[in-house]
């Protein structure tokens, strides 16, 4: 190879790597030319984005309920602030806004709204002046107007409101949320949040690779968000949640009062003595079922009768008296007046000892935190008593450790008797528009504006306060459900057997309660789901009658007070109506649902499971589930309000599912049996309902059939006022109801409000006033607790009370429940009669709370 | 050497004289000044006035150097390359006391670096002429050496590279030992080595990069600098700014650019030391890949004319040594504008003759004009014209 050949070979190597620039700069200036461009520009600008004021809330009368105002807020734009420039402007901020320095700088760091760090909001108008008077100090800073939520009439429908606040990691999701934006979290702020927020405008500006500012390049105007015209009657609201509150409050009372009562009748001694029987007879059912012995209870075994093999029970049975008296109504938590409440949070700093309140003021005081095995436990001490305690520990019978810090215990201190809420929803029958709803204890939203304190959060969460129970609180309803076998009845033409005064017999399925013979004395497996009453197993069986069915409404039924099955032992098992046990006599079908007899719709339960089809399951047996899921149970009505709850209306399937998926709602062994079914028809058993569906079953039964859509929304207007959209009347289903039906049932539950005979709530309207004769509804007392009987001998129930009128022409329909608030007749029919007193009345008709009947 | 002074026109238009000069390499040098003094000035001029100083003062400073390179271009063209031949023993010996004093406290740090020489008012980068000084030597070296090389040979010119390189990798400078590198392989090409040799130190090269990295002896900046490259999209904004910044701003001029002083990303100073190393993005975001593809063609022409020259050099030694100083050009030429398209990984070779920085376009100039003498005296003794290898 000479010279000039390899002098070649450099010139071909040197060519082909100028070639190789060359083809590099052609892909990506011809080629790829527009992605960087795109680049390119996006480099340069930089978008500040401008807030968009959020739409107002009236109600259907134009009363503001939210609204927005212009407030003055301090941004620093970081990129106009030298790095050393910082601390200095931080201390200077400090000193002005009255906030630390350290706080300030930490916003400058954690800096997230690409570099301008809002740093106040809301200063005065002289703050404002000082700032920009004074701009050498303040580089960088500069004032702003901004749009600050605010809700003018403070707690009224705050449910249905909602709150705003900080988006988190779902609400990011959503393609238009930013972390620093600001989104509904409840109510209607939720579900209307897109529509309410508008859109945010931009103000662009070219900027350079320090992305300092050189000119304006362009700016979108916000768009304000549209404003809702709730259906809502904000003077009907304030008179419900007012009547809800007193509701709760006299509720207490009551509790308080039935607690004194019941501390004056029984002796101490008597009390201690009866816990020990309980507690006797639960160590000796674990022993049985650890010796696998068939022995009943201690009243059919005979002492004689057991074998020498068998063991006598091993262990001492002793109660602390202190658990049993000690935790106790006296140290039961109150408030300054003296009234029970449900939680109360008590937080001890470490050494020190805080005040368990109560009617006997205990202390609690923290000797100590250590830290075991990473956990943090803490020693405290209650009057003589130790106990070495770590998170969600029960200790001291009434009390749970929320957390144990390193310097501090906070515990709830529990009164599982006192009432804890009340809801109430008003519905219009005619269109599901909802006129008022609510849930107390309540919260006013404004206190989210700005940013909620650790505190003021913790204590609305530990009342459950942001919840709306209306829609999210699910509860057995009771007998108010018993409208829907009645409806039934009329409509099928299917009402009970009569049995006399005789047992029934039940075929080789019966109810759970024969499963297990052993535990009958605690409380039979179908009972503790919370069947509406007593029972008990006999030996002997009673002779009885040939049972006839009856042919129509008006045919009358023997309501005995006591309702007997025979197991297929040939066991007698009686089942009590609670409320009623020395019966009702003979009433027919409207008889039945104003006394609210139990037995009645027993009767019709248990005729029902009669008819069914072992095979396939269906035929009658699920007849009345059918018509409680027309009727829009068991299904989220679809109201326009977040967090809406399912309900449940059980059938076999449902409880064969939950069986097999051991999820511990049912029983976990034996069928699906015709007590299931008998506990539906009281609106027991697993039957759970929302306070909103429960007043919507009951609109579309009076209404004469149309099921609507629930709505709280009723318009959409903008800013000029003008309405932009209308929230549509959607009817969810149409139950074809005999016309008769429906003037029976207005009748009949006119009769459970004015029957002075037998209707249950006649105490609670006793004093409704005039135009009493138009109003009717519904009583109904849901057991939740079977609470264990060394801890408390009371009963805790929901009281229920659905109302309606004007009851020919319905155009209102009251639900009322507060929860474990005693009987629906004595607690909660006073609330609704309150309610309906303003609707039929007006306010001036509005009479005092009164506690009505204990009644079912 | 004496030579007759023409009446009518100057005697570098003078067509039969023996000293004309290769007015095609001239041109090219000149035009890519000029676009190079207008790149300085457009990508300095926004950012001086932004800070309210004169927007002309790096082109005025610039200018000044462009002026005193062209001087020295003038002066190289009129050096005899065989009377420079028996200076090159000094030549190099001296530009290595100069790397040596740029270890010293006496050298003057920028960013990480230790490159340069505090003069006063002038600041002096030894390592551009320690490449000229190296060109010399190794051609001195080669020159007399029998073809094809001996082993001996070419392991003393591996030496001769190996000292400056080390020092000015002590510096450190990657790019400019890699120049190094490229510079020694191909004189040894064009100088008679064999194959076997060439593949030998390629592949001692290869292990001896692989054995720095291993031994933790390249900072780690240099490391970054290179990864970074492998992935610029995962420090879009550290290490590798400068490159995705070029490289939108390039991409983005698309066939004839956004036009002179419209470049965006040039103008707001998306693109840091972008009138030195990052010179040829304000060419193509402004001129787009037309300006690009004559600033490339400008180079090639000189690649070219001074293959040309090497052809017809009179001398093996010029030969070499213009061989050299054009594989010195190609080299800096591909990383450099490789490294603003993201072809190459970022080193810090600057663009020949537009780059800005004196003791560059200083030191270019004179390797240049040293070549370009070679061309002028091509065809002075036929007889020293280089032998078939």
């Amino acid at each position: 190879m000479n010279s000039t050949m390899r002098l070649g070979v450099v010139g071909i190597v040197f060519f082909a790597l100028l070639g190789l620039l060359t083809l590099r700069l052609w892909t990506m200036q011809i080629g790829e030319v527009e992605a960087y461009e795109e680049r390119a520009l996006s480099n340069q600008s930089r978008v500040v984005a401008t807030p968009a004021p959020r739409g107002d809330i009236y109600d259907r009368n134009g009363v503001k309920l939210a609204g927005t105002r212009s407030a003055l807020a301090v941004v620093v734009d970081l990129l106009l602030v030298e790095e050393e420039e910082r601390e200095l402007l931080a201390r200077n901020l400090a000193a002005f806004l009255d906030t630390p320095a350290s706080e300030i700088l930490d916003q400058f760091a954690n800096d997230s709204q690409g570099g301008r760090v809002t740093v106040a909001e809301d200063i005065s108008e002289v703050d404002a002046t000082l700032i920009v008077e004074h701009r050498e100090e303040f580089p960088g800073v500069s004032v702003i107007p901004q749009p600050v939520r605010t809700y003018p009439e403070a707690e009224l429908a705050a449910h249905v409101i909602g709150y705003i606040g900080r988006p988190n990691e779902e609400d990011l999701e959503r393609e238009d949320v930013k972390p620093t934006d600001v989104v509904g979290k409840a109510g209607v702020e939720r579900s209307y949040d897109a529509l309410l927020r508008g859109s945010e405008g931009a103000i662009e500006y070219r900027v350079d690779a320090k992305r300092k500012v050189l000119s304006l390049a362009g700016e979108t105007v916000p768009q304000a968000g549209g404003s809702l015209v709730l259906t809502l009657d904000s003077a009907l609201q304030e008179q419900l949640q007012d009547s809800l509150r007193d509701g709760l409050v006299q509720a207490r009372r009551l509790e308080m009062r039935e607690r004194a009562d019941s501390l004056v009748e029984r002796s101490r001694s008597e009390r201690i003595a009866d816990a020990l029987a309980e507690a006797q007879e639960a160590a000796l059912a674990r022993f049985d079922e650890a010796t696998g012995s068939t022995t009943t209870t201690t009243t059919t075994a005979e002492p004689g009768q057991d074998d020498d093999d068998v063991p006598a029970p091993p262990e001492e049975v002793t109660v602390d008296p202190l658990t049993v008296l000690g935790s106790l109504y006296p140290g039961l938590p109150i408030d300054d007046d003296g009234i029970c409440v449900p939680t109360q949070r008590v937080t001890v700093a470490e050494g020190e000892s805080g005040v368990l309140s109560g009617i006997e003021p205990r202390f609690l005081k923290v000797e100590s935190i250590d830290t075991l095995d990473d956990d943090l436990v803490a020693t405290v001490r209650i009057g003589t008593d130790r106990y070495t305690v770590s998170d969600n520990d029960s200790f001291a019978g009434t009390l749970q450790v929320l957390v144990v810090t390193e310097d501090e215990v906070i515990v709830y201190h529990r009164d599982r008797w006192c009432p804890v809420r009340s809801v109430g929803v008003v519905l219009d029958p005619n269109d599901g528009s909802v006129l008022a709803m609510g849930s107390y204890p309540s919260y006013d939203p404004s206190v989210f504006v700005g940013g909620i304190s650790q505190t003021d959060f913790a204590s609305l969460g530990t009342a459950s306060a942001l919840q709306n129970f209306a829609v999210q609180g699910l509860y057995a309803p009771a007998s108010t459900f018993k409208a829907v076998p009645y409806v039934l009845a009329l409509e099928e033409s299917y009402y009970p057997l009569d049995r006399g005064v005789g047992d029934k017999e039940v075929g080789d399925e019966a109810p759970a309660e024969e499963e297990s013979p052993d535990s009958a004395a605690d409380s039979s497996a179908a009972d503790s789901e919370g069947s509406n009453g007593d029972s008990e197993t006999t030996d002997a069986a009673e002779e009885a009658e040939e049972p006839q069915p009856l042919l129509s409404d008006t045919d009358e039924y023997s309501c005995s007070g006591e309702f007997k099955f025979r197991l297929s032992d040939g066991t007698v098992q009686t089942k009590r109506d609670w409320k009623w046990p020395q019966g009702h006599g003979p009433l027919d079908l409207h008889g039945a649902l104003q006394a609210s007899c139990d037995l009645y719709f027993w009767d019709m339960a248990l005729r029902l499971w009669d008819e069914r089809n072992d095979e396939t399951g269906v035929d009658k047996e699920n007849l009345l589930q059918e018509y409680s899921r027309s009727l829009g149970f068991g299904t989220a009505t679809g109201i326009d309000l977040p967090f809406e709850r399912d309900g449940l209306v059980p059938d076999r399937a449902w409880f064969r599912e939950e069986q097999r998926a051991e999820t511990g709602r049912v029983r976990p062994d034996g069928p699906w049996v015709g007590g299931d079914l008998m506990d539906i028809a009281v609106g027991q058993g697993a039957m759970l309902s929302t306070p909103l569906q429960l007043a919507n079953g009951y609109a579309a039964m009076v209404n004469g059939g149309t099921v609507w859509q629930p709505r709280v929304v009723d318009q959409i207007v903008d800013t000029d006022g003008e309405v932009v959209d209308e929230y549509p009347r959607v009817p969810l289903q149409q139950v074809d109801l005999d016309p008769r039906t429906v003037r029976m049932l207005r009748q009949d539950l006119q009769q459970v409000v004015n029957n002075a005979e037998r209707g249950t709530a006649r105490a609670a309207f006793a004093d409704f006033g005039p135009n009493v004769e138009i109003v009717g509804g519904k009583t109904g007392t849901g057991e939740v607790i079977k609470a264990p009987r060394t801890e408390a001998f009371r009963q805790v129930d929901n009281a229920f009370f659905v109302g309606v009128a004007p009851i020919n022409s319905p155009d209102y329909v009251v639900s009322i429940v507060v929860e474990r608030g005693g009987s629906g007749g004595r607690v909660a029919a006073p609330v609704a009669r309150q309610v309906l007193q303003y609707l039929v009345n007006g306010p001036e008709g509005v009479t005092e709370l009164a506690p009505g009947l204990d009644a079912d | 050497m004496a030579y007759t002074v023409q009446d009518r026109s100057p005697v570098f238009l003078d067509r039969d004289s023996p000293l004309r000069p290769d007015l095609t390499l001239v041109v090219a040098y000149l035009v890519l000044a000029a676009i190079g003094l207008l790149m300085v000035y457009s990508a300095t001029a926004p950012g001086l006035s932004a800070r309210g100083l004169d927007p002309t003062a790096e082109l005025k400073e610039q200018a000044i150097f462009v002026v005193i390179g062209f001087i020295v271009f003038g002066v190289a063209s009129s050096i005899d390359l065989m009377e420079l031949k028996g200076f090159v023993g000094p030549i190099y010996a001296i530009s290595i006391g100069l790397l040596l004093v740029v270890l010293t406290p006496l050298g003057d740090s920028e960013g990480i670096a230790q490159r340069w020489i505090d003069l006063g008012p002038i600041q002096f980068q030894p390592s551009e002429f320690a490449k000229l000084a190296v060109i010399l030597m190794l051609a001195s070296l080669l020159a007399g050496a029998a073809v094809p090389l001996t082993w001996q040979t070419t392991l003393r010119a591996v030496v001769f590279v190996a000292v400056p390189a080390f020092l000015i990798f002590s510096q450190p400078d990657l790019g400019t030992m890699l120049v190094f590198g490229f510079v020694l392989l191909v004189m040894l090409f064009v100088g008679g080595a064999t194959l076997r040799q060439l593949g030998f130190l390629a592949l001692v090269g290869v292990i001896g990069t692989v054995g720095l990295f291993q031994l933790n002896q390249i900072d780690e900046y240099q490391i970054n600098r290179l990864t970074a490259f492998l992935d610029p999209a995962s420090n879009e904004l550290s290490l590798s700014y400068n490159q995705v910044q070029s490289e939108i701003a390039i991409g983005s001029g698309g066939l004839f650019g956004k036009g002179l002083f419209e470049g965006s990303q040039t103008n707001l100073q998306f693109v840091p030391v972008q009138a030195s190393d990052f010179i040829f993005t304000a060419v193509g975001e402004q001129f787009g890949f037309v300006g690009g593809a004559i600033v490339i063609a400008l180079f090639g022409v000189i690649l070219f004319r001074l293959l040309v020259t090497a052809r017809s050099a009179r001398s093996r030694f010029s030969y070499l040594v213009v061989t050299g100083i054009a594989a010195m050009f190609a080299f800096h030429i591909f990383v450099n504008i490789g490294m603003t398209i993201r072809l190459m990984p970022v080193t810090g070779l600057p663009l020949p003759f537009m780059s800005s920085g004196g003791t560059v376009f200083v030191a270019m100039s004179a390797a240049l004009g040293l070549a370009h003498s070679a061309w002028i005296r091509r065809n002075m003794t036929l007889a020293e014209r280089p032998s078939e290898l």
